[in-house]
């Protein structure tokens, strides 16, 4: 698709039937430094306790490794064709996979003298970011990046088809997916259904939940009255994430997404059709024995083609040539997008409600 | 996987209203994760489901969304506060505090920062993982609520709970004793970084001044202060503000890994390099910085001055240099004497006095160089210029009145024909064709910009790092414009503010300060416990003044021993290098050790008495740092939990206390040993709450008012120029930029434009305040020249524990602000939740140890135990602990820094000139020993192995 033609048939961006607009969201890898900064956003606002503190709604990873929860990426979901008729049926990770949320006792060593050291009470075998910074490949030519992950709100989602009672759904304003707290009985199918394992049971409440789009902060209807990204997005340091809907032809996704063709879908083959999307992640050179810089390149291709399919060639290919004519004093709107110099452009949230987005 | 159990889930429960799973064993048994084995179950949907609505279509048309309003419901609250963290961080980040039932519920960013150029990324928001939930400290299990005395041991955790008039009644009376007896300079007070918390900082600093009490340095002594910086520049530090690091084109991360320890400036370094700027990571490891640059050199640790005297060489020998710069700003064109090695003095040739040194003009006449001490009365003089009127030579060489002299800039050339890439690379590793090209584009950019970290700075031989890679920016010309410089970020040291936090800290103006490091080492023992060339120079230091030491000799040749510490805003003994000297030697000196906290850290632990401090959203304070030109405060969202109290009050009531004792018992005021002043215990707190500039009695009770005064009394905020006044009501609106930038910094403030520091000498030709007036490669004091550093040079570093394989390094990391955090279990749950340390995976493999083992560090010091963490990315031969795990979260409490010896270059005692010190001398935290510690070697096995 040309850029000229998607200005004109912004309908042309595949959104489900029966779905008005798309929430979507751009997460650039090139600007994530694996703060977790999103990760405890979201967890003191949403999961910090009531049988949700071992969830991360939002976690990021170290690439490559397995994850959260471990071994994700193997253990099934998603559709087995791309007419979205037969779901691939998954497995539901062990709660070892997760990792306890660890408690500690400072009481009895700080204030009573009971106990001699603060320990963990129980022993760490695994957690949400038990991989950090470790990634794959020798000294000097290792290499690894951060991968932040919440719920895809995808345009086909298998947890949906996934659940015997109907209580995963999809929002027809904004494509949301969500699981209906009250209709729920907590059976796990979504959790096996999701490829992408963003459905958390909760022990205690016997049901699941799971990343909301913060839809209460985008309605707008907090004391405040103010519209707000998810709190992920906001409270990003380096502002790498660009919320809005895929379906806003005036916004930056849908220029990443559907004209530069830089942000990625994660894992393309569970055919779920992610509405989250990632700008690849480029590294320095390798380096030689004797400590030459080489044009070798660090992350190897094909594990970048793993996780985001074929077209992360050119996605990594259009974001060099688009370097190269900055770093030689051209312009490029693709830059500029990629910057954080207007944040109001990078949320777009009341374009279709409010008439206007903030950046009109 | 193996963990997952591939055997097909049968045991549907049949009891619940569908077909639902067994809920067993989720979390709490054994785990199993089982494929179902089930497809097709959309026809469920339509049976089995008694007495469930119907739902046609979940995608788009789903008829039950009254439920949504469960998770509406949560998002709500009562109010919204600003306020921000006191951790010393840099970060000086400002936060809209969330309270909700009159608890404080979460924060976020309040991300209104004004913006001051367009044409830079957005300032908003700025924040952290950690500050994002420093709500949960608030009501934290570690959180003091009451004031406290210990009945154990110290350290054991054994307490009574006390009242506050217990608490304050016993510490005065102590107090009242020592100065009564006149050992007020054993009293000491320790709380680092005013910028950021001024207020709580100068609390109990304005009681220890009029105490006549010690203040300890914190900068140097957490070896943050580039030693480089006071050697060359003349300052203790100045650094552009983050902003500038976009406006470069050329940017070098140095041993500074800003995506973990600038989170909230790591967008504009991120950013950058989608604005046609190159991004090089300097870095031994490929760190968490380095993976978002656009080449890496992985130089071998403690070679970083190697490595950019190699570069300098290259720049030097295809003549890349600023030639125009060099003679205008730097010591280059000075004349050295070839048979002492020191600078040709005005004095030696019947020119003038012995503080003006000369040049030769290309004509071959000896010149009066502008701007050296002697040229302006041995005083900063803005009045006077270094603008040349002659054009001086670089590379003159020839005798004046029989004396050889030559210039800097020969003997630099001579130094860095050493350099050559091959010797360089056989040193550092890095590739002999990288170092030249990185050389060449840092020469050809037009503007580039060092952003210099802890990596280099937490060596021995700190200062020869420093210098050399500043050397790289002089050279090319690069400092003194935007987008330029080397810009040192270690520690929040930079208080905009200073003229009004010095006059509330310090209302006496006779501050009897102290370089923490040298007390440390001293009273733990160093003279008995290092090599006796540092011993006679420690001795010598102090024979001669150079260096203070407290509790002061006393005329008897005697010196008594520290009895009395308080601690507020700090970790001083978790954090103390020689940590095992200081644990074993000079804590037992102190008779009363006490910590002023909102939370019971290491030094609490190990204190005598623990008072409850309110916590960051419990009271009115400022912040300030050296990464923005804003100012925003902290503001009580909610009101100190317990019986907590702010700082402020807590030493104000103390101050009250003390009056109440001494004037109970009549105790006379003293005359103070060393300043002109009486020490009256009577007044003591009258003292305290009066505005000294004013005269207004009582003025300063309240922590709000204090508040006011700093920002009353500070150029920054309230110029001498300008109607412009920047109140607190402003502040707690919206985050101000400051109106400008006092004298003590190095350029001005100007609206639209980052702050970009040294303009004042580079554009407005002032001199540096160095000895030569310019940025000062050469130092000609005898030590220099004994231990050939009179220029940079390369020198290995320093044999700590050398018998051991492995480099031990503490860096900064990603889940704490030194120990802040790191007791949090949010932050516990994101790491390992106990202290971890990363491990090549050939080092960990030749040792038998695997990822998760318990392992134990170890030397001739100390034995610390940890867990083993597999990382890659780090080279063989290192050991990696990110700092500063409390010590009671380690078995037996061990430290982290106990494997630390205490040790510390002498060069860093020194005056200069040795006779009147104007370019050096002590300053608490401008010069003084740094309290280094990356050059200390350990050895790790295997927990349960060989000898355990």
């Amino acid at each position: 698709m040309s850029a000229e033609e998607a200005s004109e048939t912004p309908d042309g961006v595949d959104i489900a039937d029966g779905i008005d607009h798309q929430v979507a969201m751009v997460m650039d890898l090139n600007k994530c430094v694996g703060c977790q900064t999103c990760t405890i956003a979201c967890k003191n606002l949403w999961t910090d306790s009531g049988g949700r503190e071992y969830m991360y709604w939002n976690n990021v990873e170290t690439k490559p490794g397995e994850g959260y929860p471990r071994g994700w990426e193997e253990l099934g979901g998603g559709w087995q064709s791309d007419d979205h008729t037969d779901r691939q049926v998954g497995e539901i990770p062990g709660g070892e996979d997760y990792g306890e949320p660890w408690e500690f006792d400072y009481e009895s060593t700080l204030f009573t003298g009971e106990s001699e050291h603060v320990e963990p009470e129980q022993d760490p075998q695994w957690g949400p970011n038990w991989e950090e910074d470790q990634g794959a490949g020798e000294y000097p030519n290792s290499y690894h990046f951060y991968l932040p992950r919440i719920c895809n709100h995808c345009t086909h989602p298998s947890c949906v088809e996934a659940c015997p009672r109907s209580a995963v759904y999809k929002r027809a304003e904004d494509g949301i997916v969500l699981v209906d707290q009250d209709r729920c009985r907590g059976y796990r199918y979504c959790v096996e259904g999701c490829p992408y394992k963003k459905i958390y049971y909760n022990a205690q409440r016997k049901k699941s939940e799971k990343c909301l789009f913060c839809y209460p902060r985008v309605e707008g209807e907090g004391p405040d009255g103010e519209t707000h990204a998810p709190a992920c997005a906001e409270q990003c340091p380096t502002q790498l994430r660009l919320v809005g809907f895929l379906d806003d032809p005036k916004g930056p996704i849908y220029k990443l997404v559907e004209e530069y063709g830089v942000a990625l879908r994660l894992h393309p083959e569970f055919r779920t059709q992610p509405n989250v999307y990632y700008i690849p992640p480029f590294a320095p050179p390798q380096h030689s024995e004797d400590g030459e810089t080489i044009d070798v390149e660090r992350i190897p291709r094909n594990y970048l083609e793993d996780l985001f399919g074929e077209q992360v060639h050119d996605a990594l290919d259009t974001i060099e040539r688009h370097r190269t004519r900055v770093e030689n004093g051209g312009e490029s709107e693709l830059m500029e997008i990629l910057q954080d110099q207007n944040p109001a452009r990078q949320y777009r949230l009341d374009v279709f409600e409010g008439g206007e987005g903030r950046a009109d | 996987m193996s963990e997952t159990n591939d055997a097909p889930r049968t045991d549907r429960d049949t009891t619940d209203d569908g077909g639902g799973l067994s809920r067993r064993s989720f979390l709490t048994g054994a785990g199993t994760a089982a494929a179902l084995g089930i497809s097709g179950l959309s026809a469920a949907r339509e049976e089995g489901l008694t007495g469930l609505e119907v739902v046609s279509d979940p995608i788009g048309d789903y008829p039950y969304r009254d439920w949504e309003d469960f998770y509406r419901e949560k998002w709500d609250w009562d109010s919204i506060s600003r306020s921000t963290h006191s951790v010393n961080c840099t970060g000086s980040c400002s936060w809209d505090v969330y309270v909700k039932n009159g608890q404080v519920w979460r924060e976020e960013q309040a991300a209104d920062y004004p913006t001051f150029d367009e044409d830079l990324p957005d300032p908003n928001p700025r924040g952290c993982n950690k500050g994002a939930c420093y709500s949960d400290y608030v009501n934290a299990e570690q959180r003091i609520k009451h004031p406290l005395k210990r009945t154990g041991a110290r350290g054991e955790g054994k307490w009574k709970r006390i009242t506050w008039e217990e608490a304050l009644t016993e510490i005065a009376e102590h107090v009242v004793d020592e100065v009564e007896a006149g050992r007020y300079d054993c009293i000491s007070g320790f709380t680092p970084i005013p910028a950021m918390s001024p207020v709580s900082f100068a609390s109990g600093s304005r009681l220890v001044n009029l105490l006549g009490g010690v203040s300890h340095s914190f900068y140097d002594w957490y070896s943050d202060l580039p030693p480089g910086e006071p050697l060359t520049y003349g300052h203790q530090t100045d650094n552009a503000e983050a902003a500038d690091w976009y406006n470069a084109d050329y940017l070098i991360a140095w041993g500074s890994n800003v995506n973990v320890t600038r989170i909230p400036d790591a967008k504009y370094f991120l950013d950058a390099g989608y604005d046609g700027t190159k991004r090089v990571g300097i870095f031994t490891d490929y760190s968490q910085t380095a993976i978002h640059t656009d080449e890496w050199l992985s130089p071998k640790a403690g070679t970083d001055a190697a490595l950019a005297l190699g570069m300098a060489h290259t720049i030097v020998s295809e003549g890349r240099y600023d030639e125009a710069h060099l003679k205008e700003q730097s010591d280059m064109p000075l004349l050295v004497r070839e048979d002492t090695g020191k600078y040709l003095r005005a004095s030696d040739v019947g020119m003038g006095n012995d503080k003006t040194l000369l040049m030769c003009d290309q004509g071959g006449d000896v010149r009066v160089a502008p701007g050296s001490l002697g040229d302006r009365d041995g005083k900063y003089d803005a009045d006077s210029s270094i603008t040349l009127d002659f054009d001086p030579r670089l590379d003159a060489e020839f005798s004046v009145e029989g004396i050889p002299v030559t210039t800097v800039w020969n003997k630099l050339t001579d130094r860095l024909a050493e350099y050559t890439p091959e010797a360089v690379h056989e040193e550092t590793r890095v590739g002999t064709e990288t170092l030249q090209r990185i050389a060449r584009e840092f020469a050809d950019a037009e503007k580039a910009k060092i952003i210099h970290g802890k990596g280099v700075n937490d060596w021995y031989h700190n200062d020869l790092g420093n210098r050399a890679i500043q050397l790289l920016c002089t050279l090319t010309g690069n400092i003194g414009e935007n987008g330029t410089g080397f810009d040192h970020y270690v520690g929040q040291e930079k208080i905009w503010t200073t003229h009004g936090w010095k006059s509330l800290s310090f209302p006496t103006g006779d501050v009897r300060g102290v370089p923490t490091t040298l007390w440390t080492y001293y009273h733990a023992g160093v003279l008995d416990n290092t090599d006796p060339e540092t011993v006679a120079r420690v001795e010598e230091a102090l024979e001669k003044d150079w260096m203070p030491m407290y509790p002061a000799e006393r005329p008897d040749g005697t010196r008594p021993d520290p009895s009395t510490m308080f601690v507020w805003r700090g970790n001083y003994f978790n954090q103390s290098k020689g940590n095992v000297a200081v644990e074993e030697t000079l804590w037992p000196k102190l008779d009363l050790v006490v910590d002023i906290n909102f939370r019971m850290d290491s030094t609490a632990l190990y204190s005598d008495i623990v008072l409850p401090a309110a916590s960051h959203y419990e009271k009115y304070d400022l912040s300030m740092t050296d990464m923005h030109s804003y100012v925003h405060p902290f503001t009580p969202a909610i009101e100190p939990l317990g019986e907590a109290k702010t700082d402020w009050q807590i030493f104000r009531e103390l101050a009250a206390k003390i009056q109440e004792v001494a004037t109970e018992r009549g105790v006379e005021p003293i005359d103070d040993r060393e300043f002109d002043r009486e020490i009256d215990l009577q007044s003591v707190h009258d003292d305290y709450v009066r505005d000294w500039i004013s005269g207004e009695p009582g003025a300063l009770a309240e922590d709000r008012a204090a508040v006011d005064f700093v920002l009353e009394h500070s150029e920054e905020t309230n110029p001498e120029e300008s109607e412009n006044h920047v109140t607190v009501d402003d502040i707690v609106e919206q985050p101000q930029r400051f109106e400008a930038a006092g004298g003590h910094w190095t350029s001005d403030l100007d609206e639209g434009e980052a702050y970009a520091p040294w303009q004042d000498f580079v554009q407005d030709k002032e001199p540096w305040p160095t000895f030569s007036g310019r940025q000062q490669y050469y130092i000609d004091h005898d030590w220099f020249l004994d231990l050939g550093e009179e220029l940079p040079t390369h020198k290995s570093p320093e044999t700590m524990q050398d018998d051991y394989p492995l480099q031990y390094n503490t860096p900064h990391g990603r889940w704490s602000i030194h120990s802040t955090w790191r007791d949090h279990p949010q932050m516990l749950r994101l790491n390992r939740g106990e202290p971890v340390v990363y491990l090549n995976p050939s080092d960990a493999e030749e040792r038998g140890i695997e990822d998760g083992d318990d392992v134990v560090l170890f030397n001739d010091l100390a034995e610390v135990e940890a867990v083993a963490k597999i990382y890659p990315a780090s080279p063989e031969g290192s050991a990696t602990m990110y700092h500063a795990w409390e010590m009671y979260q380690f078995p037996d409490h061990q430290n982290f820094n106990a494997l630390v010896p205490m040790y510390m270059k002498p060069t860093q005692l020194v005056q200069y000139p040795a006779d009147s010190g104007e370019h050096l001398s002590f300053s608490p935290n401008y010069w003084g020993p740094t309290g280094v510690n990356s050059d200390v070697r350990i050895d790790v096995r295997k927990k349960g192995g060989e000898g355990q």
